[in-house]
């Protein structure tokens, strides 16, 4: 019951940010140099539209009209977000920012997904045994190159990776998420065409956020490995294999405080990672869309990007109260 | 020993300490911490390890079981259990068979024993598991009774986790996962601390009933001389990771004779007594990197200091009977 | 007037020559912690002193279209023919103080509200923690992208503002959480009894002891506002103002087609490697300012 209702109070929480985001986007481009709206008004007016035909046309790309008082503007803006309606587009002529972000969304949200748990698993591991072995070499090593990796930006990785494995050693394709030769579906070839050209942004991925999670894991275990109840199941003989378990059960759990920002930062870094190995995912449309100016699909892609992470963080949240008794049965 | 069908803890587990030096790696050097304890622990009797922090009594608890961690390290002597043979021999899964069925280590209640994570009923399993019991049901049954007996709601404490436990009830689930597994050497940490006075004496009043029931060998940590006066046959005072003073509880508290066992008694405040007659220990607790290498370690702190204690440490002697003193004045002020 | 009655030096004050002290004997414990101090400070006095040393515009050769490092171009040419070393020395200064402006704002939103929020609990906490989630959850750099089309980074201080908004909510939080536990000490509730108006409880009293660690913050936020200001240019969002590493990697790697041909290659590593060793430095560097915040790691 108590674990129920602290999912509705953050997914209340969520839609509250959401909106917020909402608000700010909207205002972000009535603010815009030059008001992109009503230009795009104007621009319409002078190709010899009616004022009703254009303005018309306005609402379809923007959800409002800039006549109207400011404040109408935003509840028209905001009627139209509640049915999903995030406009139309305007370099892609005629299509609904919707439908444009729902289809690249996919690619994103696997490739951050796949990175996350790769960067994950291999992090919390070196992590455990950074910490276990922390006077030794392999310690030191594991440490430093997790600071290191942690240091070094996306961008920098992901060219890096590029430069490496597709011009210097070319073992993996560049650009492009499959071979375009093939047909698209549910057929052998395809997939393994996908997933071998996903494993370099993947890597990036994963790269870039083992080294957070790797330090995290290691500084965790070690405040764990104080803790008394680990030299209490000693003293029990609790077998080496279970009290592992209680170890590593333990210092997970600050990990998913980290959450938040972990997945910000991926999310942020497909804006690179999509751009450097051409996918056509919601970190590309976003950068895009700025380039061609095109505000409806930029706000989309921003608030999409924004939901993906709020969403995450929800399912962290969950997670975590699944594992510790103390939030489940309290508050 | 097979890894199967462990030897059980014979009836009556003695332990003998012989030559026990124990030290510890610090930023300012290696310290001794125990420093060439010998000692019997009688099987049937309640031994208290008496002494100010630093005194070095949790270590000798922990050496006993040959539990002592980095930066510690055991530099000798041994640790002679009867039927096991020396502890300080055994390492691996030898050594962890010994931990839980032969020992059972109850932490103070302040301490979060219990892996917060996971119900006390799933660790009583764990604990099943690791030591072989085939039947975990009957070990939950037994452990419920002994909850029982403890005055706490079986049930309801095998569901609970660790948050939902008061110090006091943590307390006393240290003590089933101590006595669960049948063991024949109960060991408690401090028992008495942190806890309000009628927790107290509860706790105090169950493990004087089960020690005679089960006929155990019970060692109590503790800086408390009334713990050690109401509870314990035999008392053990150390001092700076020496053995001062060893003997019978009724001989070594009416007729003290080291001159820091003394101290110890003088420092009780009495509910009936003067406040005037309490003298508060004179000196600060020995610092390991501080105390003297070469005479008596307590000379500092000593109201009876004399020429020879500069240069030479002093050598045990027999008292109390069958225990012993170690302090050169004993001769002239006894 | 209470507060004129005491003492003027604050109670807990790092002593200036002793902190120093302290610093130098930290950092020569290891040679890779003088490494990491050399190359920050190499990078600096680039910023610094470099761009003093070329034209204000760099000479164009149109007969050494991305040459290959030589004796004359150490590392190359443009598409132009211009030096990469020029561009890299002349491009540091933007990169390096619109990073430095960056850290700076960081740790002053941070700072104030960490320590607003953690002395004064209440409701004024509640709403400044809310703003810290919100800031913690929204993508940073996809925000930052948008902000782009609206804002002129032009000036480097303009370029730290926007970074400093959007990236305090970290340091907040610790900061908040320090003061939690600064604010039971004794020497803190003494000087509450005193009488001591709030913020100079809060500015005097509470904040020098966070110093080392806020000192750590602003490191690291420089390099975290390198990392964002070079993605910007890379990805080609904010108009090019001036030449600047992130400008050479978009071109590099978008006009020149580093990718594909091997000619762009020293134009785009040239920025690549100096991010690298920026990073390099400030993670040695790291290792030593850890060990003076933390003086159980100090003792040994």
């Amino acid at each position: 019951m108590q674990l129920a209702r602290r999912i509705v109070v953050r997914l209340f929480g969520g839609a509250i940010m959401v909106l917020v985001v909402a608000i700010f986007t909207f205002f972000l481009v009535r603010l815009m140099p030059g008001n992109p709206v009503a230009a795009e008004y104007n621009t319409l007016i002078m190709r010899g539209m009616t004022p009703v035909q254009a303005a018309d046309e306005v609402r379809v790309m923007y959800g409002y009209i800039p006549h109207e008082p400011l404040i109408d503007q935003y509840f028209h803006y905001l009627w139209q977000l509640l049915h999903f309606n995030l406009g139309q587009s305007i370099s892609y002529e005629g299509v609904s920012v919707l439908h444009i972000v729902l289809s690249d969304a996919p690619w994103t949200i696997v490739l951050v997904l796949l990175g996350l748990i790769t960067s994950f698993i291999l992090g919390v591991t070196a992590g455990v045994i950074a910490a276990v072995k922390r006077s030794s070499g392999i310690g030191n090593v594991l440490t430093v190159s997790g600071s290191l990796l942690h240091g070094i930006p996306q961008f920098v990785v992901a060219l890096l990776l590029a430069f490496l494995f597709t011009t210097l050693w070319p073992i993996f394709p560049f650009g492009a998420p499959y071979n375009a030769s093939l047909t698209a579906g549910f057929n052998l070839p395809f997939i393994g065409s996908v997933a071998y050209h996903a494993i370099l942004p993947v890597s990036a991925y994963a790269i870039s956020s083992y080294g957070g999670w790797m330090l995290t894991m290691k500084s965790s275990v070690i405040s764990v490995l104080g803790d008394d109840f680990v030299l209490a199941a000693e003293l029990r003989g609790v077998k080496p294999r279970i009290r592992f378990g209680y170890i590593a059960r333990n210092a997970i759990l600050p990990l998913f405080t980290v959450f938040a920002l972990s997945l910000g930062f991926m999310f942020g870094g497909s804006l690179f990672i999509e751009n450097i190995f051409d996918y056509n995912g919601l970190g590309n449309l976003l950068v895009t869309s700025i380039s061609n100016r095109d505000y409806p699909l930029m706000s989309g892609a921003f608030l999409f990007i924004t939901i993906a992470v709020i969403l995450s963080n929800i399912v962290a949240d969950f997670l975590y109260s699944v594992v510790d008794p103390r939030i489940r049965r309290s508050t | 020993m097979s890894l199967h069908d462990p030897v059980p803890a014979p009836e009556d587990a003695g332990i003998q300490i012989r030559n026990l030096t124990v030290s510890y790696d610090t930023d300012r050097g290696r310290f001794h911490a125990l420093n060439d304890v010998t000692l019997d622990i009688r099987p049937r009797h309640i031994t208290g390890f008496i002494g100010e922090s630093g005194s070095g009594k949790t270590t000798l608890a922990m050496a006993m079981m040959n539990a002592i961690h980095n930066p510690g390290r055991i530099d000798g002597g041994s640790v002679l259990l009867e039927g096991a043979g020396d502890v300080l021999r055994l390492k691996g899964e030898e050594l962890r068979r010994l931990h839980g069925r032969y020992f059972g280590f109850v932490f103070q209640a302040s301490s979060n024993s219990l892996n917060p994570l996971k119900r006390i009923g799933a660790q009583l399993m764990d604990l099943g598991r690791s030591h072989g019991v085939t039947d975990l049901r009957a070990l939950l049954r037994e452990a419920k009774t002994l909850a029982e007996r403890m005055g706490m709601d079986g049930d309801r404490v095998l569901t609970s986790y660790q948050h939902e436990l008061s110090g006091g009830m943590r307390q006393r689930v240290g003590i089933i996962f101590a006595l669960v597994l049948k063991a024949r050497v109960i060991i408690l940490d401090e028992p008495t601390t942190a806890l309000d006075m009628l927790s107290q004496q509860a706790v105090l009043e169950i493990v004087r009933t089960i020690h005679q029931e089960r006929g155990l060998t019970t060692v109590i940590i503790t800086h408390d001389m009334g713990v050690v006066a109401e509870m314990a046959d035999r008392v053990v005072v150390l001092y700076a990771g020496r053995v001062v003073e060893e003997g019978p509880t009724q001989s070594v508290l009416r007729h003290p004779r080291h001159p820091y066992t003394r101290g110890l008694i003088h420092a009780i405040p009495r509910i009936t007594g003067n406040l005037h007659d309490v003298e508060p220990l004179q000196g600060t607790p020995p610092d390991l990197a501080t105390i003297p290498t070469i005479g008596c370690v307590f000379r500092e702190r000593c109201p009876i200091r004399a020429p020879i204690c500069d240069t030479v440490a002093p050598t045990p002697t027999s008292a109390h009977g069958d225990g012993i003193v170690t302090c050169h004045g004993v001769d002239q002020h006894d | 007037m209470i507060a004129e009655q005491l003492p003027q030096t604050p109670l807990v004050r790092p002593h200036r020559q002793s902190f120093l002290h302290i610093a130098w004997r930290v950092i020569s414990a290891r040679p890779s912690r003088i490494l990491g101090l050399v190359i920050i400070v190499f990078f600096a006095l680039m910023a610094i002193v470099g761009p003093l040393l070329y034209p204000h515009n760099l000479p164009i050769n149109p007969n050494a279209i991305y040459a290959p490092p030589s004796l004359r171009y150490p590392l190359g040419t443009d598409f132009e023919g211009t030096s990469n070393l020029a561009l890299i020395v002349t491009g540091a200064r933007y990169v390096l103080f619109a990073a430095l402006m960056a850290a700076l704002f960081t740790v002053f939103f941070g700072t104030t509200i960490g320590l607003v929020s953690g002395y004064f609990l209440g409701p004024a906490d509640t709403i400044l923690m809310r703003i810290t989630d919100f800031i913690l959850t929204i993508p940073g750099f996809p925000l930052l992208v948008v902000l782009s089309t609206v804002w002129n980074f032009g000036q480097p201080i303009a370029m730290g503002f926007v970074l400093g908004i959007t990236g305090w909510g970290g340091l907040a939080r610790a900061v908040r959480s320090q003061t939690l536990s600064l604010r039971e000490r004794g020497f803190i509730e003494a000087a509450r009894g005193l009488g001591l108006p709030w913020w100079q409880i809060v500015f005097w009293e509470i904040l020098p002891n966070m110093g080392p660690y806020i000192a750590m913050n602003l490191l690291v936020s420089i390099t975290g506002g390198i990392y964002a200001e070079v993605g910007l240019f890379y990805l080609g969002v904010v108009p090019f103002h001036v030449n600047n590493w992130g400008v050479m990697l978009n071109l590099a790697v978008f006009t020149g087609g580093a990718m594909q041909s091997p000619q762009a290659l020293p134009y785009l590593l040239s920025p690549l490697v100096c991010i690298l060793l920026l990073t390099l430095g400030v993670v040695l560097f790291l290792d030593a300012m850890d060990e003076m915040f933390n003086p159980r790691l100090r003792e040994g």
